[in-house]
Parts: C-alpha cells; sequence; structure tokens
C-alpha cells in the first residue's frame, strides 16, 4: 500500500467513482422551496463539487434513496447513488429526524452519512440527531464552510477502488480547525 | 438614464437597507452566488420570499379571527416565517417573528395581534424597498444587454 508522504500541503486522496468524476451527489431534502433553491446555488457554486438532488419532502427522499417500495418517478437509489444527504430537522410528516433514523437502519454495513439542518438551535435537537448518528448539525441559513464540510462528509459509493486514480486537493478545500468538522473518511488508498 | 448612475442609485438604495437593519450578510451572501449564468437569482430568491410570507400573512389572518385562537398554529406558522426571512437576509423581519415568538409564549391575544401587525410593518417596508432594487436592477440588465 502506498504511504502517504508528509508534504507541506496536506493531501487528500480521492477515489474517483464509477463514472469517473469527483462530483458528491447530494440529496438536499427541504419542504421550503426557497430553502431548496439557496442551499442548490451554494452547492452548485462550490467549485462545481457538488451535483444537486432535490427532495421537498422525507416520502420523497425515501424515493429517491429506493427505501420506498412504491413506484417512484425518481430513478432507483442505485443509479442515483447518493454520496450524502442533507436534511432540513422540521418537515411535516416525515422530519429530517425520521429520515436519519430511516437511513441509519436501512443501509448496512456502510450507511449514507446524513447532515441535518435547522433554522433552530436547539441543544437537545442536535445531541438527539447526532446521537442516532448525523454526521454534523448545521444552523440555516447555511454558509460556504458548510459546503467544505460536506464534502469532507461525504464518502463516494461504488465498488472497490481503482487503483492509479487519485487526485490531490489543495489545502483551502479543507474546512477550517473546528470542533465539529471530521477528517474524510476515504472509500480506499489507491495503491500504484 | 446612464449604467454607472443607475448602479450608484442602487448601491447607495442597498446601502441604506443594510444601515437600516433591512438586511443582513446573508443577503451578501444571495448577492455573491448571482452570477451571469444566474443572473435572476437574487429576484427569484425574493419572490419566493413574499409569496412564501403573504401565504403566511393570509393563514395568520385566518387563524386570529377565530373566536379561540390555535396558538400552536400561529407559532409554526411564524417559525416558517422567521425561517424563510433569516434566509433571505430580512433581519427585521427576523427580529420581529422572534418577538412575535415570545408574546405566544404568554398565550396573550392581544399582544400577539400587536406583534402580527409588527412583523407585517416591517415586511411592507422591506417589499417596498425590494421591489425598487430589482426594478433598478432589471434596468441596469435591460441597458447593459443593449449596449452589448
Amino acid at each position: 500500500m502506498e504511504e502517504l508522504k508528509e508534504e507541506e500541503e496536506e493531501e487528500l486522496v480521492v477515489v474517483r467513482n464509477d463514472d469517473g468524476d469527483d462530483k458528491v451527489r447530494i440529496l438536499v431534502v427541504d419542504d421550503s422551496p426557497l430553502d431548496r433553491k439557496v442551499v442548490d446555488m451554494l452547492l452548485k457554486r462550490s467549485d462545481g463539487l457538488f451535483e444537486v438532488i432535490s427532495a421537498d419532502s422525507g416520502m420523497k427522499a425515501m424515493q429517491v434513496l429506493g427505501f420506498n417500495e412504491e413506484k417512484s418517478d425518481f430513478p432507483s437509489a442505485k443509479e442515483q447513488k447518493i454520496d450524502i444527504i442533507l436534511t432540513d430537522y422540521c418537515m411535516p410528516e416525515m422530519t429530517g429526524y425520521d429520515l436519519l433514523k430511516a437511513v441509519k437502519e436501512h443501509d448496512c454495513p456502510r450507511s449514507i452519512p446524513v447532515v441535518i439542518m435547522s433554522s433552530e438551535n436547539d441543544p437537545q435537537r442536535i445531541k438527539r440527531c447526532l446521537a442516532v448518528g448525523a454526521e454534523d448539525f448545521f444552523l440555516k441559513p447555511l454558509k460556504v464552510q458548510d459546503a467544505q464540510k460536506l464534502r469532507q462528509y461525504a464518502r463516494l459509493t461504488g465498488p472497490t477502488p481503482k487503483t492509479g486514480t487519485k487526485r490531490k486537493l489543495s489545502v483551502d478545500m479543507m474546512s477550517e480547525t473546528e470542533s465539529s468538522a471530521r477528517r474524510p473518511r476515504l472509500a480506499g488508498v489507491a495503491v500504484a | 438614464m446612464a449604467s454607472a448612475a443607475l448602479n450608484e442609485q442602487l448601491a447607495s438604495l442597498v446601502d441604506s437597507m443594510y444601515q437600516e437593519g433591512l438586511l443582513d450578510e446573508q443577503f451578501q451572501q444571495l448577492q455573491s452566488l448571482q452570477d451571469e449564468s444566474n443572473p435572476c437569482f437574487v429576484m427569484e430568491v425574493v419572490t419566493l420570499f413574499c409569496d412564501d410570507a403573504e401565504r403566511i400573512f393570509t393563514e395568520l389572518d385566518r387563524i386570529m379571527s377565530q373566536p379561540v385562537i390555535e396558538f400552536q398554529q400561529v407559532d409554526s406558522y411564524i417559525h416558517q416565517l422567521k425561517g424563510s426571512s433569516s434566509s433571505v437576509g430580512a433581519q427585521n423581519v427576523k427580529l420581529a417573528c422572534v418577538q412575535f415568538r415570545h408574546s405566544l409564549e404568554e398565550n396573550d391575544s392581544e399582544g400577539c395581534l400587536r406583534a402580527l401587525n409588527m412583523v407585517k410593518r416591517e415586511y411592507l417596508h422591506l417589499r417596498g424597498k425590494l421591489e425598487t432594487m430589482l426594478q433598478l436592477e432589471q434596468r441596469i440588465q435591460a441597458y447593459d444587454k443593449q449596449k452589448k
């Protein structure tokens, strides 16, 4: 296995997915059209890192993910290959918390990372979500730094990484050191 | 009117809106997201906000006119309006919503009516300025398009 050498500039090894691109496929779930539009633009303007799929409810999100056995207008989860879910907490019928639980209960051994967003800075709510396995909890409105964190939380879905396919991301794409920031989880380390 | 003069007028208007507390840094973020490939982004977001706000006011008027006020429903709608005003950078509207939620905690009908009127006032004041701002932007865009 190739050792990661220490360099002056930190190196993030990214394994390309089956389609050969590095874009993170993010499912944004929010019942507010305004918030969906703002988040969509924020993510799309983040150096082209994201491919955004939107859903206006938890139930629609379940269809996109293929968790719902009902017929869906959306392609199945395997075709969509969602790398990360960003969901609002407060939604009618199925909340973001309900969706989070459904995702964590559904996918084994590797579940899709879920980040919750909310306009309420409620410590109980935050604790509850993190306890069930949310990667993070963002306060709305989202900032540019939040988009960078999402990139790190995402995992590229697909089969075992191919050899010899890696690229470097510059250090400015890494989030600033904060208590809630985490190291990116790699699908695998490319080998020569 | 020359494009430069229009731009100056627009900058002055937006600056005064920030000074007055009508807008906060979130609106600046929205402006930074707009570019040549999405020239109408801010207008689209503002339109969504106004549609949302007016839908909520219609519902609130209906609820508040009932003999028995469902304060939980009122809270839910004000929560929505607070969220959308925060997303668009409508600072004073957001603050008025926060004040409204404090009144709700006391289940005070008169207090809630006063708070609702305050939220509406802030919204209408902001909407007027946003309309002027968007009209200026459209004139600038039309002028620039003509020049090309």
